[in-house]
């Protein structure tokens, strides 16, 4: 590609200035400063839980195929380096990434200062004490048994305390807040860290402090387990792309009342999907139908969504050759349609006879945490860290090789992995298939799964050493001057405008 | 079964009420006003709209010196 | 033009419908469910499962074999479940009464075991698949427990009456044996437990034909 760079590009390299844009942009310096420390703590934490839960997926994924490897310890037994994987990547680094992008956009759009830091720092402590003991737990043997709930019950509170500040932290930026007017991004933020701890709290009480009765703690564990998702991590990611897209490109979002139907069509229609995990369980038909049912509505967030970020989109893709948070977000953006729509399919009878139970759903996991939610926090934090420490990332190839690992791997692992799922649903369902030519024929999917693992892993690691090198110009010894682009105010360059 | 389709049947007439309820309290609050000024509140002086940010790869030619980082 | 409360009342009753959708009223439809009495035998259905199986399951919890099995036979017709034999019956909530926690399962890289206590009643099966499961089960994917097992030299009294019946390769060698430990005990005892082969009202067993 050798575009001639458009003028929108080259005047990010050479702003304007005027006294009343640095009053403005000293306040924005101000803003970001005073969410350095926090939301940087959030981010290296939750890189490590990263780097941790990624060698557990390899681990759990290398076991799958070959289950001979490390099988005399119990500690690392597939049933809990797995699920280990599953917190760590979740509660670890998903998880804290978002509270690091939620605190820092929280704060730009209310044009408020963080407040009183040390409390919320605190938090992220307990948080991460929390996890360390929780996954020691399940290592340990001392799993709850209840999926994406499996952190023993003397880790949970301590995360809750985490959290409940956490939420309560952000209302309070929001109550502070000088700007009155709402952007997008800020429902998104408060409606998830509302719905959280209102989940979390009904899903310890009903499944943890007080089991109940039978499969009612079924119901209540997929209320859950999907919410996490859908209401959680989904309404962050959107948040994510809803200020980055049109902030990256220079452009509004196209339609602002789309936006408003996306939201609240997400917010009717999202919370009710859960049961569509139980398709052919021991339940009433009621309310596995109900499910369903809001599970195809969700095609009206979704595609309203979708036909907003790529009409924003249109005629910029050009874009995408120089900036990484560009790149990470269409990518996430795109899979959020993607697996949403897929997640609508799977939800519908004939099709979970087939994918339910299958490494299909595994498949389709990873379409949403990973292509969607991961890649959005990817390109978040490319934005975010340089503007919180005052330095430019240090390496343009650890970028390139980041983003292609990820999005190559990650299309290697989920579409193989989804078709193989299928063809397992198929071959299951044809009972005189004996089950151990099934599991035979899931092993090239699975392989093929491993390598999409190393492909990950190598990505999160490129990240992580340009990460370290970024803040090792920031803090360590040979500090860097403060480079040009992101000092705000800058001489003109000689070109451009 | 009683109670339960009590409860049905009553909360699905409450919670649409409350919702038409809320929009047309909103709505004469003037909350659903001159929303899509809100589409602009990513933008400022500095980075108003039509700049691009973030622009951190293959920078043109003419703004980089060698290491590949801006020179002023 | 302040969206704030407008902001707030939404996000709590978009909530607050689905809590009350799909938490409050499967507990009240759901949450008090009794054990059936059968008016001729009367045999009650289900009960406490008794004490050592009762370990197992914690066991089986513990090491996550949920991740691959899955407790639930769908309905006859959908999915082949009863043609497999993993039940005899289509799975109902009144089976999962006295479970803490229930352990549906949502995946099947193994096979279904609701009914598993029927389909293999055989201590030895269990014990030697669960030590290494190329045993009973070649080119299988799942993990070996034998970290559930001592293996011990042979005392002077001879073999022990539960050492494994191991042969080639998985023998532990001349004058070695393999035994259970309790919680391997415990495990098979819970998995002998496991049987859908009870009528209920609302599941009657599919016609033979
Ligand atoms: C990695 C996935 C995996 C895990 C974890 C796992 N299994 Fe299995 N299991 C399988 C597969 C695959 C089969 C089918 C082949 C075979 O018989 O080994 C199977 C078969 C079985 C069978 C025989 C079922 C039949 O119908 O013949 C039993 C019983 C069993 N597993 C019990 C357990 C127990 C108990 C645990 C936990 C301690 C466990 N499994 C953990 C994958 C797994």
């Amino acid at each position: 590609m050798s575009t001639p760079a458009s003028p929108s590009v080259m005047s990010a390299l050479s702003p304007r200035d005027t006294a009343e844009s640095r009053d403005r942009r000293a306040e924005l310096a101000e803003i970001d400063e005073s969410t350095s420390g926090t939301v940087l703590l959030f981010f290296l934490a939750g890189m490590a839980w990263l780097l941790i839960g990624t060698l557990f997926a390899l681990i759990a994924s290398y076991k799958l195929h070959s289950p001979e490897f490390l099988n005399q310890y119990a500690w690392l037994t597939f049933g809990r380096i797995r699920t280990a994987h599953l917190n760590a990547v979740i509660f670890g680094f998903s998880a804290e990434v978002a509270v690091g992008v939620v605190l820092w956009l929280m704060c730009r759009l209310c044009r408020v200062p963080l407040m009183a830091q040390s409390v919320i720092n605190a938090a992220a402590i307990f948080w991460n004490v929390g996890l360390v003991i929780g996954i020691g737990g399940i290592l340990r043997g001392d799993t709850t048994g209840i999926e994406y709930l499996e952190l023993p019950k003397y880790a949970t509170p301590i995360l809750f305390v985490a959290f409940a500040l956490i939420a309560v932290w952000t209302i309070v930026v929001f109550r502070f807040r000088r700007e009155r007017h709402l952007y997008v991004s800020q429902w998104y933020i408060l409606a998830a860290v509302l719905w959280f701890p209102w989940l979390y709290s009904t899903a310890q009480l009903l499944l943890v402090l007080e089991p109940a009765r039978g499969t009612v703690q079924a119901a209540v564990n997929w209320w859950f387990g999907h919410n996490v998702l859908g209401l959680w991590f989904t309404p962050i990611g959107l948040a994510a792309i809803y200020y980055f897209l049109p902030k990256v490109i220079g452009r509004p979002i196209h339609s602002y009342y789309l936006s408003v139907l996306g939201f609240w069509t997400l917010a009717l229609f999202y919370n009710w999907n859960g049961f569509h995990h139980l398709v052919g369980g021991p339940f009433p038909a009621w309310m596995i139908t109900i499910s369903i049912v809001a599970s195809v509505m969700m095609v009206i967030p979704v595609v309203s969504t979708a036909i907003n970020h790529h009409f924003t989109m249109v005629g910029h893709f050009g874009k995408l050759k120089y900036s990484p948070t560009l790149r990470f977000i269409v990518f996430g953006a795109v899979s959020y349609t993607i697996s949403s729509l897929q997640g609508v399919l799977s939800s519908v009878r004939w099709f979970s006879e087939v994918a339910h139970f299958t490494h299909h759903t595994v498949a389709h996991a990873h379409w949403g945490m990973y292509a969607f939610f991961t890649m959005t926090m990817f390109g978040s934090m490319y934005y975010i860290l340089p503007r919180i420490t005052q330095r430019e990332w240090p390496s343009e190839r650890l970028i390139s090789l980041h983003f292609w690992c990820t999005a190559l791997g990650i299309i290697l692992y989920v579409v193989p992995l989804s078709y193989g799922g299928w063809l397992q649903g198929k071959a299951m369902l044809n009972a005189t298939t004996p089950f151990l030519e099934v599991v035979q024929g899931t092993l090239p999917w699975l392989k093929i799964r491993t390598v999409s693992g190393l492909l990950l892993a190598l990505g999160h690691v490129a990240f992580f050493a340009n990460l370290i090198w970024l803040l090792a110009r920031r803090f360590g010894p040979y500090r860097q001057p403060e480079p040009m682009i992101l000092a705000g105010v800058t001489p003109a360059a000689p070109v451009g405008k | 079964m009683g109670i339960i389709s009590f409860i049905l049947i009553g909360s699905s007439l409450v919670f649409p009420a409350v919702a038409v309820w809320a929009l047309w309290w909103a709505g004469r609050n003037g909350q659903l006003s001159h929303s899509d000024k809100a589409a602009l509140l990513p933008f400022d002086e500095q980075e108003p709209v039509g700049r691009m940010t973030d622009v951190v790869l293959n920078r043109p030619r003419a703004l980089v010196s060698g290491s590949g980082r801006i020179s002023s | 033009m302040n969206y704030g409360p407008l902001l707030f009342l939404g996000i709590l009753f978009t909530l607050a419908g689905s809590w009350f959708g799909l938490v409050l009223m499967p507990n009240r439809q759901l949450g008090d469910l009794q054990p059936h009495v059968n008016t001729n035998t009367a045999a009650i259905y289900p009960q406490p499962i008794p004490g050592e199986a009762a370990q197992g399951r914690e066991v089986y919890r513990s090491l996550g074999c949920n991740y691959c099995h899955t407790q639930q036979v769908r309905p006859d017709g959908f999915g082949s479940d009863i043609q497999r034999g993993w039940g005899k019956r289509r799975s109902v909530a009144r089976d999962y009464i006295y479970q803490k926690p229930v352990m549906l399962g949502s995946s099947r890289t193994g096979p279904d075991l609701t009914n598993i206590g029927e389909r293999q009643p055989s201590y030895d099966w269990h014990f030697t698949h669960l030590y290494n499961p190329q045993t009973t089960s070649k080119g299988s994917i799942m993990p070996s427990y034998a970290y559930l097992f001592d293996v011990r030299k042979i005392g002077y009294g001879g073999a022990s009456t539960n050492a494994l019946k191991l042969s080639g390769d998985f023998s532990p060698g001349p004058g070695f044996e393999v035994v259970p430990k309790p919680e391997a005990v415990q495990l098979v005892e819970y998995l002998r437990s496991l049987k859908s082969s009870v009528e209920l009202p609302e599941a009657p067993l599919p016609k033979a034909e």
